[in-house]
């Protein structure tokens, strides 16, 4: 089962949480393609938020080829999608790592203490 | 705002009371049916006595306010009963029971749904048999909450429902609230409140109030997607003379760094910026609690008539 975790502080719009977060498991193939999502008024309730987020994250999943709506049946992860290109995980990646390289300067951590830290959290993601 | 049919409208609506205090002045709104709309202001910005006029409570000294098309000062019950209220004062009926009240109320109430009402006094925890004056603030918030949603209006006005609620009753407020848009006959519900992260969670349109007026309205997501707080940081301590980042709405300077809240209008916007050899450029997003800050705090200054969007 998908589980979804929204912040409403963190200034991110609610929708793009969700559909960052759903394009996350259809990635990792935690979400296979076929899977049916859940029902918007489920989500909406189950998240605590206005449904039309949801539509909204749907919709633009949908756009962008990774959920397939059928209609009276609901969403499904598309059979093509899945997936990131090399260019979208590239810029996924790259606003994490930003956040990361401001945080290790404000600490005056150096880049080659930086880079072992991520490797080392690698290895460890990669055993588990 | 386009989309289908005005719920609530308000034409250079005005209030100044007797004293001479322009509590609401020329305020405009427009806001179509079905939509979850939010309003924020800092205390005495005039939101209670925009709702109060809206509901008809209270006389314009200008302008007009209508809801579902009709100026609620002089107009009938069946046109009163579409609408639910929850105001910030709640304190008639204290001898009476939440029992007594919805078996009063449901007269005034055509589509008043019973079950629903003890369904809602279950879920938020209501004895329903003990009288209002004896229930403790909170609770007498819910049993308001209670009767405003029982009477299955078509639009809902809560003046800062959330005032007073534990965090599980205020949950159980955006639950219901959910449930209600998300529901078969679409409402439109305006709420007023300082927790802008439930606001964060339900509205779509936010619209801050400052002294009298609506200073900015959007989309929700429109907001929080044009603006972001960007930091440069100088890599010497003197930073140019005129240095100004590209759209600033408020600036920040200590030492080699700039801090802006800017609004973004197109994707190029920070690009001469990036390529500058001499600083760093870092842009975060900003949730609502903090826009707001930036925009009433202490350090805030001037005026933001331009922040409509």
């Amino acid at each position: 089962m998908l589980h979804l975790q929204i912040n409403p502080n963190s200034g991110v719009p609610v929708y793009r949480q969700v559909m960052d977060q759903i394009r996350y498991y259809v990635a990792s193939g935690l979400l296979t393609p076929g899977a049916q999502l859940p029902s918007i008024r489920s989500l909406a309730t189950s998240l605590a938020v206005n449904p039309t987020t949801i539509v909204k994250a749907y919709s633009e999943l949908r756009h962008g080829g990774i959920v397939e709506i059928k209609q009276g049946k609901g969403a499904f992860v598309a059979e093509s999608g899945g997936a990131l290109s090399e260019s979208q995980l590239r810029s996924a990646l790259k606003q994490l790592a930003r956040q990361l390289a401001v945080e290790a300067a404000q600490m005056g951590a150096s880049a080659e203490l930086v880079m072992k830290v991520v490797q080392e959290e690698l290895q460890k993601v990669r055993h588990d | 705002m386009i989309e289908n049919s005005t719920a609530i409208e308000a034409n250079n609506l005005s209030k100044t009371f007797s004293g001479g205090l322009a509590a609401v002045s020329g305020l405009d709104l427009s806001i179509p049916a079905g939509v979850v709309y939010g309003l924020v202001g800092r205390n005495g910005a005039g939101k209670t006595t925009l709702i109060r006029m809206l509901m008809g409570l209270l006389r314009p000294t200008g302008g007009t306010g209508r809801i579902l098309g009709r100026d609620l000062w002089d107009s009938d019950p069946s046109q009163r009963q579409r609408i639910g209220y929850v105001s910030q004062m709640h304190k008639a009926h204290e001898w009476m029971t939440i029992s007594e009240l919805c078996r009063y109320l449901w007269h005034f109430y055509e589509k008043w749904d019973q079950p629903y009402a003890r369904s809602l006094a279950k879920r938020f925890d209501l004895p329903w048999d003990r009288q209002i004056g004896l229930l403790s603030g909170g609770q007498q918030r819910k049993a308001a909450i209670l009767l405003a949603f029982a009477a299955r209006p078509e639009v809902l006005m809560l003046d800062e429902p959330a005032a007073g609620l534990d965090p599980i009753a205020r949950r159980e407020l955006i639950d219901e609230t959910v449930d209600v848009i998300a529901g078969v006959s679409p409402c439109t519900v305006f709420f007023s409140t300082h927790i802008l992260s439930d606001l964060e969670r339900v509205a779509e349109y936010v619209g801050i109030m400052d002294r009298g007026r609506i200073v900015t309205e959007a989309k929700l997501d429109d907001l929080q997607n044009r603006t972001k707080r960007v930091q440069v940081v100088f890599n010497s301590d003197a930073i140019p003379d005129g240095f100004e980042i590209p759209g600033a709405i408020r600036t920040k300077v200590e030492g080699p760094v700039v801090t802006s809240v800017v609004r973004m209008v197109s994707e190029t916007q920070l690009d001469e910026l990036h390529k500058r050899p001499d600083l760093r450029v870092n842009v975060f997003p900003l949730g609502l609690e903090e826009i707001f800050i930036d925009l009433f705090g202490p350090e805030a200054r001037g005026e933001f008539g331009d922040m409509r969007l």
